[in-house]
């Protein structure tokens, strides 16, 4: 409970930080040092190719053997809708031994990729939990976020049927799109998506900051009392 | 100069030094080489770095501490930089923690005392708030720490303490209760500080009394003391406690210097078993020696170089030193074994790997090459040397036993021959061994230097000279001269010697060796042949030669050709002796030899010519035999005797047939002439074409020059004994003819009547009813060549003689017509046209009878003649057959 009083505090007091920086660098009219950062962290059960959807995004490369990971990080600058950004990507560990550690990650994730494969039931019933967990640390119903249906090229061996996936998302009320990391499938489209959705709920929290900057400043001095 | 690296990815992102970590990226660097840098974190890994691809690097991190860049550096693109961070953190292994490295768990040796440093940077001062942190494992993100607070610490003691902070890392999981009752505690702590000393005082006023007595107490005791004492108690303390020092180091020296003594016992000990090896291993290698396990040696040896070869350790050095000599005392050993001969090629072979695997410093597998020949070399000469020794050591007993006999049996000796197998047997065991041995060594197989290719010129060298001089050897022995011996026994050494070397030469080929000794010994063994070929011959000719004695003149057969002995049979059999023998013993030729009589070759000119010598031998003994009349004899025999003679002969000569051999031996040469005659018609018209036949018959080729020389030359002496027979058969019966003629009624009365002829008619008759005996009985059909030529010489005589005195008067005349008359009629089945020619001019030169009277008295006559002469007449025309 604090814990999390405590994230949101912080976490408003970066993004006051940085509105300040925004806009000083934008007084003084000198291009942005660093293009704008979107923090997206692959989640879901091992083994359903969150680290390779990763590596396809990343460096076109698909990487047929299989290394459980730990925890990755990836940060590379794209074009997004003519706009230059940095996206971050959190590569997590699927493994259940890796669930302690899971929360310190998912508080720095600004939107979420959650992965299960198309031929393995038990990864898509595994994304509850993770939506779940998300939403727990996040403290946040619409905090950016993709159910992805992996391996869509093994189509033959699919076990999760797609109006299961369709359902699930329309009940969470998050896009659902069926990647393959192999054939790269809408690799570019579900990370594409995602900084989109997380530009647009950026925009949405500054609009808000700036449209109620007394609260901001009532939180700010709770805080320092604190 | 290429884009500079940037590093996009890192897995894992954090992780304890030497964590395998994947670097991903752009312009990484075009190869391997191409990477010259890798910083994790500031810590240089270039050294475990593996570059993948331009896009990917594997490393290991380094011993660093918190969060920090991936810097790779190419040689093309310069210093890089990094989007991604590595964070490395040591992880503190406990009892509880799983670890993949294995802990020591003992307690870390301990100083004396339990005297252990507190370090004050360890010093971590209680909490302020005064709650448990247990149980409170979710961490709060650092680098998050780090970004809310930037240039603060957590750190209490910090002067940049940001309490936030402090509270995000430890108190991020407190419920907002227990901070409350926290800050209640805090606030108290502050309170009971801020009140200050007097309220202090007064709320312990006891206790400070108390410690005012105590520190009263305390300096009482110390002037005290110092009374007691003196100014200076330290001296005397420092005195006690050295003495208490070397008390207890005398109470613990010996029992100190006794661990060490255990100590270096044990440790002595463990120095043993760990290198038992190594001090064993002298007399093991002994022990392995006297077993002859040689193989152990050198595995031991090889073991213990690989061990302690490079030791600095005296003993160790001293121990290798014996070792070492005790190896070369072996390698020595092993030399001597190698080179003594007799030894099979396996252990030699053996010795050789032994040597070379101990490093000898000679070529092992050569000088064993060399060793062989020369063993080779010495083994046929010393074998030459024994047999030598040994034929004379029997020569010298059988000279004396046998003075008669001295001569010895020569290159067909038992002795040459054992001498001739032992040496072949040599050759062809040694060489079994050298060559293959040889092989191996020019293939490499004994693990031996490379050969000079000098080598293999010397090794033919030694293989050609090893032959050569057995060559020369088994040719001393085998081929040197020396007298024949009986047929059997030379039949028998010669195949055995001709076995022994063939056997050797088979051996020889089955080890493929160079042409050259072979082509040595294909000789020795061709040469041998066409030798034993000679020495059959030469024996032929020698027994052919010996026919002379061996002429019993006994009748054997009557042929056509007249009555022969067993000359001709014997001569037949002789050769056929002989060319069965060269057929049986050397004339087939054995795997890649040369055949013995090719055309032209030099063995059949040996063979022809051979052949011509024993025909022509056979010739002079039938002439020698023939013509050998012991003048003696000859000259003794008066006219009657040599008249007499053939009709007592005669007679003997027709019961002859089962006649003993003296009576044989009581021929008259002109009965040995004419059978010798008989014999070289027989030997011309018979013999000759079987000998050819046998040729045939034992696939020789004919020797038609030999057979044809031989037939002229005894058709020659066919001619020679046919004219001697004549002068000495024909002169003294034409010689008689005149004295008989003129004999006492020469002179007769002109008109006298003629009622007979004069006797020397009857002798000349008679006479030659002697000669056709003779010639008969031994020549048999043939006779009348004799008997004609003798009647001619006869009629050309009288014919002389008639005409050399005509008869005037008409008795005479009448007479000398009816003597004519009477020998035309008596020789008439033996009258050549030349004899007849010369009764017909002597009978026309006789002047006609000239009355009837007279031509009745003459056919009276005749009549009567025939009449009375009848049985004589009969004889002189019949022949053995008719008989």
């Amino acid at each position: 409970m604090f814990s999390a009083i405590t994230y949101e505090l912080s976490s408003k007091f970066l993004e006051e930080h940085k509105c300040t920086r925004l806009l000083g660098s934008a007084m003084s009219k000198k291009p942005a040092a660093q293009p704008t950062l979107h923090k997206v962290i692959m989640v879901g059960s091992g083994g359903v190719g969150k680290s390779a959807l990763t590596l396809q995004f990343m460096y076109d490369e698909f990487v047929e053997d299989y290394e459980p990971t730990k925890a990755d990080s990836y940060r590379k600058k794209v074009v997004l809708d003519g706009e230059e950004v940095q996206i971050d990507i959190l590569d997590t560990a699927g493994q259940e031994d890796y669930a302690a550690i899971r929360d310190n990650y998912f508080r720095s994730g600004e939107g979420f990729l959650c992965v299960f494969s198309i031929t393995e039931p038990e990864s898509f019933d595994a994304t509850q939990e993770f939506r779940e967990q998300i939403l727990r640390v996040k403290n946040d119903e619409n905090i950016p976020f993709l159910l992805v249906g992996n391996k869509s090229d093994l189509g033959d061996k699919r076990r999760v049927p797609l109006d299961a996936c369709r359902e699930r998302a329309q009940l969470w009320q998050v896009p659902y799109v069926e990647t393959s990391a192999k054939t790269r499938d809408n690799v570019d489209k579900v990370f594409f998506d995602l900084m989109r959705e997380i530009r647009s709920r950026k925009s949405d929290d500054s609009r808000a900051t700036n449209g109620d900057v007394k609260r901001t400043k009532r939180r700010k001095i709770k805080c320092n009392i604190l | 100069m290429g884009p500079p690296p940037v590093v996009t990815g890192i897995s894992p992102k954090e992780g304890p030094p030497g964590t395998r970590v994947t670097i991903r990226g752009e312009f990484l660097g075009t190869t391997a080489t191409d990477l010259i840098g890798l910083k994790i974190c500031g810590c240089e890994c270039l050294l475990s770095a593996e570059w993948k691809s331009k896009n990917k690097i594997v490393a290991r991190s380094g011993p660093c501490k918190g969060r920090g860049d991936i810097i790779v550096t190419t040689k093309s693109g310069g210093e890089g930089t990094s989007t991604v961070q590595f964070r490395g953190y040591h992880e503190s292994i406990g009892p509880v923690k799983e670890s993949a490295v294995w802990v020591e768990e003992a307690a870390p040796p301990s100083l004396p005392w339990g005297r252990r440093p507190m370090s004050p940077t360890a010093y971590t001062p209680p909490d302020p708030l005064g709650l448990s942190t247990e149980g409170d494992d979710c961490k709060f993100p650092e680098e998050e720490l780090h970004e809310l607070f930037p240039d603060s610490s957590g750190k209490l003691c910090d002067e940049n303490f940001q309490p936030g902070w402090y509270l995000l890392e430890h108190h991020s999981n407190t419920s907002f209760e227990d901070l409350k009752a926290g800050m209640v505690f805090l606030q108290r702590k502050v309170e009971g500080q801020k009140e200050g000393q007097l309220s202090f005082l007064k709320a312990n006023t006891g206790a400070v009394m108390d410690q005012l007595d105590r520190l009263v107490l305390l300096k009482n005791m110390y002037e005290d003391d110092q009374r007691k004492n003196g100014k200076e108690p330290l001296p005397s303390l420092q005195a006690a406690i050295e003495e208490s020092i070397t008390l207890a180091d005398s109470l613990f020296s010996e029992i100190l210097s006794r661990k060490e003594n255990a100590d270096k016992t044990r440790e002595a000990l463990s120095l043993l078993t760990r290198h038992k090896f190594l001090f064993q291993l002298p007399a093991s290698i002994d022990k392995n020696i006297r077993k002859k396990e040689y193989d152990l040696v050198v595995n031991d040896y090889t073991r213990v170089k690989n061990l302690f070869g490079n030791t600095d350790v005296k003993l160790f050095q001293k121990i290798l030193d014996e070792i070492d000599k005790k190896i070369e005392d072996l390698k020595e050993n092993l030399h001597t074994r190698m080179k003594t001969m007799p030894i099979n090629v396996q252990e030699q072979t053996k010795y050789i790997r032994l040597l070379i695997s101990l490093n000898w410093e000679g070529d092992a597998a050569w000088i064993a090459i060399t060793t062989r020949k020369d063993y080779l070399m010495n083994l046929l000469i010393k074998v030459k040397d024994h047999f030598k020794q040994k034929e004379e050591q029997e020569l010298g007993d059988k000279s004396r036993r046998k003075a008669k006999e001295g001569e010895g049996e020569g290159s067909w000796s038992a002795v040459r021959a054992g001498a001739c197998a032992a040496a072949s047997g040599a050759l062809a065991a040694e060489l079994h061994a050298l060559w293959p041995l040889a092989r191996r060594y020019f293939a490499g197989e004994l693990a031996g230097a490379p050969a000079d290719p000098q080598r293999h010129a010397d090794l033919k060298e030694m293989i050609t000279s090893a032959v050569q001089l057995f060559s020369t050897h088994v040719r001393a022995c085998v081929l040197s001269g020396g007298a024949a011996a009986g047929a059997d026994t030379l039949r028998a050494r010669l195949l055995a010697n001709l076995r022994s070397l063939r056997e050797a030469y088979e051996s020889l080929l089955k080890l493929d060796l160079p042409s050259q000794p072979l082509s040595v010994v294909e000789k020795i063994i061709f040469d041998y042949r066409v030798h034993g070929m000679t020495v059959f011959l030469q024996r032929a000719h020698k027994r052919v030669k010996g026919l002379v004695d061996k002429e019993t003149w006994k009748i054997q057969e009557f042929s056509e050709y007249g009555a022969i002995t067993d000359l001709p049979h014997l001569l037949e059999t002789y050769l056929i002796d002989a060319l069965s023998s060269i057929h049986k013993c050397v004339f087939t030729s054995g795997r890649r030899e040369t055949a013995l009589l090719i055309e032209g070759s030099e063995p059949l000119n040996i063979l022809q010519k051979h052949t011509q010598q024993i025909l022509l031998a056979f010739v002079s003994v039938l002439q020698e035999l023939a013509l050998q009349h012991d003048d003696q004899d000859f000259n003794n025999t008066s006219l009657s005797v040599a008249l007499d003679q053939p009709l007592v002969a005669g007679g003997a000569g027709g019961a002859g047939g089962a006649g003993g051999a003296g009576e044989a031996r009581a021929r008259s040469w002109q009965q040995r002439l004419l059978i010798a005659a008989a014999n070289a018609a027989y030997a011309r018209r018979v013999t000759l074409p079987r000998v050819a036949a046998a040729f045939d018959s034992f696939e020789f080729p004919t020797p038609v020059l030999a057979l044809q020389t031989t037939k002229d030359a005894l058709s020659n002496l066919e001619s020679s004994i046919a004219e001697t027979y004549l002068e000495h058969k024909g002169d003294p019966l034409v010689g008689t003819i005149e004295p008989s003629m003129y004999m006492g009624r020469h002179k007769i009365d002109p008109d006298a009547i003629v009622d007979d002829a004069r006797p020397y008619v009857y002798e000349i008759i008679n006479n030659l009813i002697a000669v056709h005996a003779e010639v008969d009985s031994i020549c048999g059909a043939a006779c009348s060549r004799y008997v004609s030529d003798i009647c001619e010489t006869v009629c050309e005589e009288v014919s002389r003689l008639v005409a050399s005195a005509p008869p005037p008067a008409r008795a005479p005349a009448f007479r000398a017509r009816l003597e004519a008359t009477l020998l035309r009629l008596a020789t008439a089945a033996h009258l050549t046209r030349k004899a007849e020619n010369y009764l017909a001019e002597t009978i026309a030169s006789i002047p006609p009878l000239e009355t009837e009277e007279e031509k009745k008295r003459m056919d009276t006559l005749i009549q009567d003649f025939k009449k009375r002469m009848e049985l004589q007449l009969a004889s002189l025309n019949c022949n053995m057959e008719t008989v």
